[in-house]
């Protein structure tokens, strides 16, 4: 897991009723300013319903993804991402919102 | 590996002197970065010595093509922030007036124009008196810090904090609440407040606790000249309690503060008696609650 949510280089996105996986190539959201928003909107565009992220994205992330209503679970960052899912899975992870 | 930023909300409350004698006690345990870019001055106490160095490349500037270019004036016709202009008969970008929006590349008829990435800064990973590894950054002028750059400066304290088997990350972060404070945030175990019991220190203490409380992330605070006004301190020390905010000490103003930094010392260097207790008291502190 990366810790940074807006500049993470990739994100997982994880399908739970068709168990597929996809990644999201988010590296071309690299400017100096307003990245977490950027990725904030990414994550509505492709309707995300949960979030697993590190510390967990700034105040204006933040509430695009609390417009979108989107669910924040916080603390993965030292994680695999399986270990990640797991924690999510079993309520180990910290509820951001 | 656990990261310790060090912020303030406020300038000048004695963040950096803190965060450099944290790591000279810290010594060859802790690697530090200096995020505060925009007024980079932990170099002029812990005297990096500049060794190995690399560009740092943020934002964009159009460029203009003179063989391709017909000379038409659309861009110059078009650019809103002024920035093109003719010199010795042909048309060139103002890099310090371009802001990198893209528009004329996209209305060139001659697709002449294009936008190049601009170096804004340098950012080193210097050896440190402290027999330790500091990594910093130096903006060319007109260049701010941003979000990007703190992201890259403590990437890289991160990377040599691995590769050194060195279990603390020293972060002086930037003033303010902004976007690089945020990004000094990301990945952070722990954060240490420096405050000063004056109206606009604890306004500005109240906005980064809130901002910390909104990340979950443990705090602790040092109350530097606690004693400049007692009823603000009272004020401070209510708020920490009730905010779950761990006092982590109180430095008296003590003039041999400044003159530390004025001779390029770091506090604890330069002071042997009260002041450079105060801090080790803090550090040992600190070191117990993370």
């Amino acid at each position: 897991m990366d810790h940074r949510f807006g500049r993470a280089a990739y994100l997982l996105v994880y399908d739970e009723e068709s168990g597929s996986m996809d990644v999201f190539d988010n590296r071309s959201n690299a400017g100096e300013h307003g990245v977490g928003p950027g990725t904030a909107r990414v994550l509505f565009d492709m309707k995300a319903e949960v979030l697993i992220t590190g510390n967990g994205p700034g105040g204006n992330a933040a509430a695009v993804l609390e417009r979108a209503g989107i669910r924040i679970f916080t603390g993965a960052g030292n994680m695999r991402v399986k270990e990640a899912y797991e924690n999510y899975k079993t309520n180990q992870l910290i509820k951001f919102n | 590996m656990k990261e310790i930023v060090v912020i303030s909300g406020k300038g000048g409350t004695g963040k950096t002197s803190v965060t450099a004698s944290f790591g000279v006690l810290a010594g060859e345990k802790a690697v530090i970065a200096d995020c505060d870019v925009d007024a980079a001055d932990m170099h002029l106490l812990l005297d990096p010595d500049f060794s190995d160095e690399h560009d740092f490349y943020s934002g964009e500037v159009a460029v203009i093509d003179n063989g391709a270019c017909t000379f038409c004036g659309l861009c110059k016709e078009e650019c809103r922030f002024n920035a093109i202009r003719i010199v010795d008969g042909r048309f060139s970008v103002n890099p310090v007036k371009c802001e990198g929006c893209g528009y004329c590349a996209r209305i060139c008829p001659e697709k002449a124009i294009s936008n190049k990435p601009v170096k804004s800064g340098r950012y080193f990973v210097s050896a440190i008196r402290t027999g330790s590894t500091m990594v910093h950054a130096r903006l060319s002028i007109g260049a701010s810090n941003s979000g990007k750059l703190v992201a890259t400066v403590k990437e890289v304290a991160r990377k040599q904090a691995a590769k050194l088997g060195v279990d603390i990350i020293l972060v002086d972060g930037s003033p303010g609440t902004g976007c690089p404070v945020i990004s000094s945030l990301a990945g952070a175990g722990y954060v240490v407040f420096v405050t000063e019991p004056t109206i606009s220190g604890f306004h500005d203490l109240k906005r980064v606790a809130r901002l910390t409380a909104d990340f979950k992330i443990p705090a602790g605070c040092i109350i530097n000249k606690s004693d400049l006004n007692t009823g603000i301190a009272r004020e401070v020390r209510a708020f920490l309690e009730d905010h779950g905010i761990t006092l982590l000490g109180e430095i008296p103003y003590d003039a041999a503060f400044s003159r530390a930094i004025t001779i390029g010392k770091t506090v604890v260097e330069h002071d042997e008696g009260r002041l450079s207790e105060l801090l080790k008291g803090s550090w040992n502190k600190l070191m117990d609650v993370i």
